[in-house]
């Protein structure tokens, strides 16, 4: 086992996520074998489906979570950026494009909102996300005017539904292709940019880092930013793959992001990440979610269930913490 | 001296990579203090967290008190009467002193807890210690001289019989040590074992009775305290006697430019009008005692801490310094007291802190040039003599010395010209301490200008081509080297508090 875990390409890939990702296989296997019909490509799609969503959401959370801090407005913003885009479109007939972007441009402006607060001001960033949560789900509500809001459909007459290409070509999942640039383009951020290197670097040891020179504030807004607009990115893949949003909901996907990350090996205490594992740890939720409905079981019982994974896999990192030193 | 009560024979402990303990021997009598030495890495830590079941060893075995023991952790240790008291508190500032004490096995009456009992219990055991504390005073308004005093009260409320003390004096003044001493002195009269980490020369041999020498995690030898002398011990450490020249005259040309001109700098109590002048190739030495407002003189021109007023001119023009990143803009580096906290990321690569404080220049166009990076860190670590296995090495596995030469690495990478050292040599070996010193001097002589902070009169002594003298914030004299001693330094530094 040690000197499996000593070898070169398995140091490279991490011995953790090569785990991770055989539990995703093993769990792919009970589901098929247990439910009838599970196997298949309408599974499968439906699955990235709510991948691609909860991806762009665990991709940007893993930046804040280097920080050393926490998100819990993404699963809202995501939902707010929807409605206000979706009601935009729906009730002033703004071009598709103009209102995808509106999604992003919100997404990024909650962004600069929480990191401003918790690198500038110094509001604790667990405060600052739970007060965020719900000013976004206020805000969704209020613009809509609590009305639930539908995203045309992909044979809309007029010809605005094109945007769900997005996440599917007839058969080609178009999603997983735009999904998977996101991902490297992060995992080069993370691991070879200054930005990524500064955000976890900080995460580890923020004080050190400031006497050192560096705009400790600057680089510590900014995996905020990187998390809001990833949560506006998140909402068109959401509209795209599904069609009503509802106002005052979203928080569930934050502990889904939050589980993605931990389980994928980035670090609650900050300073650790990995955008891989996060990808792996998102595939393992979204089938989770898709074998719960298919087993008729309630979202509900997905709900305990990713509660648990964030426990046992903080746990599990704050042990191997302990050991090591 | 007593019976032996302790004794590790041929204890070996590896960590991946490292030979930590090269079975080590170690004996322990009831009733003396017996000194524990060795250079940072040297493996003192280690066989202590052995002892006291921080760590398993891997071969070996413990005699205490006639039979073969093995701890699992500090609490079993503890029960069996081996306690530690640590360089760094385990105090918790909001509670009081009799509550830090009891913490974990309060007294009770019913449900409730008995303050009143611990207060008593507390009184009685200060009063066996000769110590005059309160027990009821918040541990926070303590000094950390009475703070450690109490942790000592504490380790011995708890029946021991070997208490370990790891650098007890690092932050204390002299009249606290000899306080510390007075009690030492008492608990050996009551038959304990004492055993005393520290880098002290001068400590070891006024307050123990034989000292066992570390070098390389292997068992060197070990000496009765009256019948050697310092330099046999340090001998016995380095396996060679070497420290630089002390200086006897200023080692600045006579027209060296001025570099950094610092004209009323006031940062609240602790540094209230500060002047002073630096010039190219000089070392400043800034002597004083605890609390003489010099790391925080340090802290607030370097921008780490808000400053009221004050100018700041670097190379005669007048600079705008109010962040660490105007500092280091305007070439200047600051090296911490406290590495670890400040200085160094220690979960990160020795690449990676080489690095952080220059990463704009190993840029290829967006992305980080790695090997480039990995190439000057190794450059430094050739250049400074840095022990390592290699540039990709968390810095948490360096030891003290080697740690504080990644921090240099990182300024000589930055290319700083003025370089603040803090307590550069606090917590380092005698080897690793003169290497430290050689480079300063090197550094000096290359132009490189350096403000060096430092409590020890005997590195100021050393390494100073002038010293700045503080008191309570307020700076209150400077002195050349040629005329500099002991006492006219001591007389400038006590000067606002007699």
């Amino acid at each position: 086992m040690e000197k499996l875990k000593q070898n070169p390409i398995v140091k490279k890939l991490g011995f953790n996520r090569i785990i991770l990702f055989c539990i995703l296989l093993l769990m792919y296997g009970v589901f098929s074998a247990v439910i009838p019909g599970f196997a298949g490509s309408a599974r499968i799609m439906s699955i990235l489906n709510y991948a691609y969503f909860l991806g762009f959401l665990a991709l940007g959370v893993t930046f804040v979570i280097a920080t050393g801090g926490i998100d819990f407005s993404i699963g809202p913003v995501m939902f707010c950026c929807a409605l206000m885009a979706g009601y935009t479109l729906n009730t002033y007939g703004a071009p598709v494009i103009v209102t995808l972007l509106m999604s992003i441009a919100i997404g990024f402006a909650f962004g600069c909102f929480n990191g401003y607060l918790v690198a500038y001001v110094g509001v604790p960033p667990f405060i600052v996300s739970m007060a965020t949560m719900n000013i976004a789900k206020g805000l969704g509500s209020v613009f809509t005017k609590t009305q639930s809001v539908s995203w045309p459909q992909a044979n809309d007459p007029s010809g605005i539904g094109w945007f769900r290409n997005l996440v599917k070509v007839g058969d080609i999942p178009t999603g997983l292709i735009i999904f998977a640039i996101a991902a490297v383009a992060l995992y080069i951020v993370m691991n070879n940019t200054r930005a990524g290197r500064y955000i976890l670097c900080l995460g580890s040891n923020k004080e050190a880092v400031r006497l050192s020179g560096v705009n400790v504030r600057k680089w510590q807004m900014l995996a905020f930013v990187i998390c809001g607009t990833m949560a506006g990115i998140a909402a068109i893949f959401f509209v795209s793959a599904y069609t009503t949003v509802q106002p005052g909901l979203g928080d569930t996907y934050n502990n889904e992001a939050i589980a993605s990350c931990v389980m994928g090996g980035t670090s609650m205490a900050g300073g650790l990440a990995s955008i891989g594992g996060t990808v792996i740890g998102v595939m393992v939720i979204s089938l989770l979610q898709e074998g719960i409905m298919a087993l008729r079981m309630t979202k509900e019982v997905q709900m305990i269930i990713t509660g648990l994974i964030v426990i046992v896999f903080v746990y599990a990192d704050v042990s191997a913490r302990r050991r090591r030193n | 001296m007593g019976e032996i009560i302790l004794t590790m024979k041929d204890i070996d402990k590896s960590f991946p990579g490292v030979h930590a303990l090269d079975h080590v021997d170690f004996e322990l009598r009831r009733g003396e203090v017996h000194a524990l030495m060795g250079e940072n890495g040297a493996g003192k830590s280690t066989l202590m967290k052995v002892l006291t079941g921080i760590y398993t060893k891997d071969s070996g075995t413990i005699t205490y008190e006639g039979e073969t023991v093995e701890f699992h952790n500090t609490h079993d240790a503890q029960a069996a009467g081996i306690v530690i008291v640590h360089q760094e508190l385990n105090m918790i500032g909001d509670l009081t002193v009799a509550q830090n004490i009891f913490i974990g096995r309060e007294f009770k009456k019913g449900l409730m807890i008995d303050d009143r009992k611990m207060i008593r219990e507390s009184k009685k055991l200060f009063d066996e210690l000769h110590i005059d504390i309160d027990p009821r005073a918040k541990m926070s308004d303590l000094t950390v001289g009475k703070q450690q005093m109490c942790e000592i009260a504490k380790a011995i409320s708890h029946q021991a019989k070997i208490i370990i003390f790891d650098e007890p004096s690092a932050a204390l003044t002299e009249k606290e040590i000899e306080d510390l001493f007075a009690i030492i002195r008492d608990l050996r009269k009551q038959n304990l074992g004492i055993i005393y980490i520290s880098h002290r020369m001068d400590e070891i041999k006024v307050i123990t009775d034989r000292v066992t020498v570390m070098r390389d995690g292997a068992y060197i030898g070990t000496l009765i305290t009256s019948e050697c002398t310092k330099e046999d011990i340090i001998n016995m450490m380095v396996g060679r006697v070497i420290y630089e020249n002390p200086k006897t005259h200023s080692m600045v040309p006579e027209d060296a430019p001025v570099v950094l001109k610092v004209e009323h700098l006031n940062a609240g109590k602790s540094v209230q009008d500060v002047s002073f002048e630096l010039r190219k190739g000089e070392i400043l030495g800034f002597s004083g005692l605890m609390g003489a407002g010099r790391t925080e003189t340090a802290r607030a021109l370097f921008g780490a801490d808000p400053k009221q007023s004050g100018d700041i001119y670097v190379n005669g023009e007048k600079v705008t310094i109010n962040s660490p990143e105007d500092a280091v803009r305007h070439g200047i580096g600051y090296l911490s007291e406290d590495r670890k906290r400040f200085g160094v990321v220690v979960q990160k690569t020795i690449t990676e802190n080489s690095t952080l404080a220059t990463l704009e220049k190993y840029m290829a166009g967006m992305f980080i040039n790695k090997a480039a990076e990995k190439a000057v860190a190794e450059k430094y670590i050739a250049e400074l003599d840095t022990k390592t296995p290699g540039a990709d090495q968390l810095v948490v596995n360096l030891s003290g010395g080697n740690q504080q030469k990644i921090v240099i690495a990182k300024w000589l990478v930055r290319n700083c010209d003025i370089l603040i050292f803090d307590e550069p040599t606090r917590g380092i070996d005698v080897g690793a301490k003169n290497e430290i010193y050689k480079l300063m001097n090197l550094l000096a002589s290359e132009g490189k200008s350096i403000i060096m902070i430092s409590s020890e009169m005997t590195e100021i002594l050393r390494m100073s081509d002038r010293i700045v003298v503080m008191c309570e914030g307020k700076k209150t004299g400077e002195i050349p080297i040629e005329e500099a001693t002991q006492e006219a330094i001591m007389d400038k530094a006590t000067r606002d508090i007699k």
